[in-house]
């Protein structure tokens, strides 16, 4: 699913945010990136979207490398990943069925289908009552319900979540970690980017990826979930 | 495409919200576009009727040539045939003596009883030839080349005149039609960047789902084209009024303006309005929307 090669990320400002990792993620993965802040979650997470292009090395999405020279193949690649990102990145104004539909509508679904997938996914995050509430009027944890529907509605092969318990409380970031990790499935992999190592101290199978300092090492869970 | 249609509703709805978004602004330009269309309305309405007059002024370019008295009847009217076959002649005909008389008693008017102190007819047969006023000189030196033509009487300054009026109606009216539509297509190509700037956060967003560019640029193709109709649509509602005032002053005070039938004219404006607004609007959207690749 996922080959990142000897990838190093510098940034403009001269800030080496990543330096030399190795990663591999197969099919039907569950992987959580763990770290302090700046320890370079994010980043590897916008290189998995191309949001940002390695330095040097090469990542592979799905066989597809990331590259800023091939934009049509990031295009179609991008419609096969469902993002939860950090910021949300909601649309104001819109209803919490409008937001989820907008991340579905240029996707290969009918107009009836796109209407239920959104109202799927909304009810399987809890949050089908709220379906018609602007997305400015809801709680965060909410809001972050919203963005985890409008990721799953896509029906994606990859499911990527930056920091999507953040600024919730420990019911509601086990809650929410919970729903993430219930789409790993026969073709689908999860990657969820968190600082809070609390919450996955006693997951298994899974596999956990630790970063510092833009470095990182891989242990790979096994056991019974 | 089936996405597209599924898609419709949620494009126009997305194109209202982005001119809801920011009222005032659109407001302006929209006001703003309602002006310009109404100066190019305004031109072709004028263009239309001068157009009529620049007709009017074109049939009367005339020269006459006088051809050698031995022709007779017969071969005259085989040189006005002849005539009539050159390069931007319009038509040629003889005029024979006695309706050269004719004329001229018409022009004297009242004095015309001083043609009757000649014994005889004093006027000449003579060939009235209808030209292309922009082609004068080369006209004129054809004619003269015919062996059977004695002189011709050109009227050089006369068909300067009309020809100098015809181009300069032309030129005048060309140029406030560039630019309008050069106006139109920097205000609404304005506008579009403007909401494209506003919702950069929603486009970004877009993009990073992987939605198309034509995904994201169609509601803001929408909004040009919404804005552009519209005042297309106002433009001709006022052009409509404006029409009818005119008919009702021009008709009844100036009387030689050589008017086109109202309907014509009406039918002719709106027409040329909404289908400028249409493609202008277009063209301004598309404009704005290169400025998409910088959010």
């Amino acid at each position: 699913m996922i080959e990142v090669k000897e990838v190093s990320l510098r940034y403009r400002d001269g800030t080496l945010a990543l330096n030399n990792i190795n990663l591999t993620v197969g099919d039907n993965e569950l992987v959580y990136i763990t770290g302090p802040s700046g320890s370079g979650k994010t980043s590897l997470l916008k290189l998995i979207i191309g949001m940002e292009y390695p330095t040097s090395g090469t990542v592979k999405v799905m066989g597809q490398e990331i590259s800023e020279e091939k934009s049509d193949e990031l295009r179609s690649l991008r419609k096969k990943i469902g993002p939860v990102f950090q910021e949300l990145k909601l649309v104001p104004g819109r209803s919490a069925m409008e937001n989820v539909m907008m991340g579905i509508r240029f996707l290969d679904f009918s107009g009836q289908e796109i209407r239920r997938n959104a109202a799927d996914a909304l009810e399987k995050v809890g949050l089908s009552h709220k379906a018609d509430s602007m997305v400015e009027n809801l709680s965060w944890g909410e809001a972050q319900r919203v963005s985890i529907a409008r990721a799953i509605a896509r029906k994606p092969r990859l499911i990527l979540a930056d920091e999507p318990t953040g600024n919730l409380d420990h019911d509601n970031a086990v809650n929410i970690l919970n729903i993430l990790a219930s789409f790993k499935q026969k073709d689908t992999s999860v990657i969820i980017a968190t600082h809070a190592t609390h919450l996955i101290e006693n997951q298994k199978n899974v596999t956990i990826v630790r970063m510092n300092q833009g470095s990182i090492s891989v242990e790979k869970r096994g056991g019974k979930e | 495409m089936k996405n597209f249609i599924s898609n419709l509703g949620y494009f126009f709805k997305e194109a209202g919200r982005i001119i809801f978004s920011n009222k005032l602004s659109n407001i302006f330009t929209f006001s703003g576009t309602v002006l310009i269309l109404l100066m190019l309305a305004s031109v072709v309405a004028g263009w239309n009727v001068s157009s009529r007059l620049v007709g009017m002024l074109e049939e009367e370019a005339e020269i006459s040539a006088f051809f050698d008295e031995d022709l007779d009847q017969k071969e005259a009217l085989e040189l006005a045939e002849k005539l009539s076959k050159l390069d931007g002649v319009r038509n040629a005909r003889v005029v024979d003596e006695s309706e050269a008389y004719e004329r001229m008693k018409e022009i004297l008017a009242d004095d015309a009883g001083i043609l009757e102190l000649f014994e005889h007819n004093p006027f000449k047969a003579y060939i009235e030839i209808r030209i292309d006023p922009g082609r004068t000189e080369s006209i004129i030196e054809t004619v003269r080349g015919f062996k059977e033509i004695g002189y011709v009487r050109d009227n050089k300054s006369v068909l300067k005149s009309i020809n100098d009026i015809i181009r300069g109606i032309k030129t005048i009216g060309t140029l406030i039609i560039f630019a309008v539509g050069i106006t139109t297509v920097i205000i609404i190509s304005h506008m579009i960047r403007q909401g494209i700037y506003n919702n950069r956060d929603q486009i970004k967003t877009l993009r990073l789902l992987g939605a198309s560019p034509m995904f994201i640029g169609f509601p803001f193709i929408c909004v040009g084209l919404f804005m552009t109709v519209a005042a297309g649509i106002l433009t001709s509602l006022v052009m409509l009024i404006l029409i009818n005032k005119g008919y009702q002053i021009m008709g009844g005070s100036i009387p030689f303006i050589p008017l086109p039938p109202k309907a014509d004219l009406l039918l002719g404006v709106t027409l040329v309005i909404m289908g400028v607004s249409i493609i202008l609007g277009t063209i301004g959207s598309l404009f704005g929307l290169s400025s998409i690749k910088d959010q």
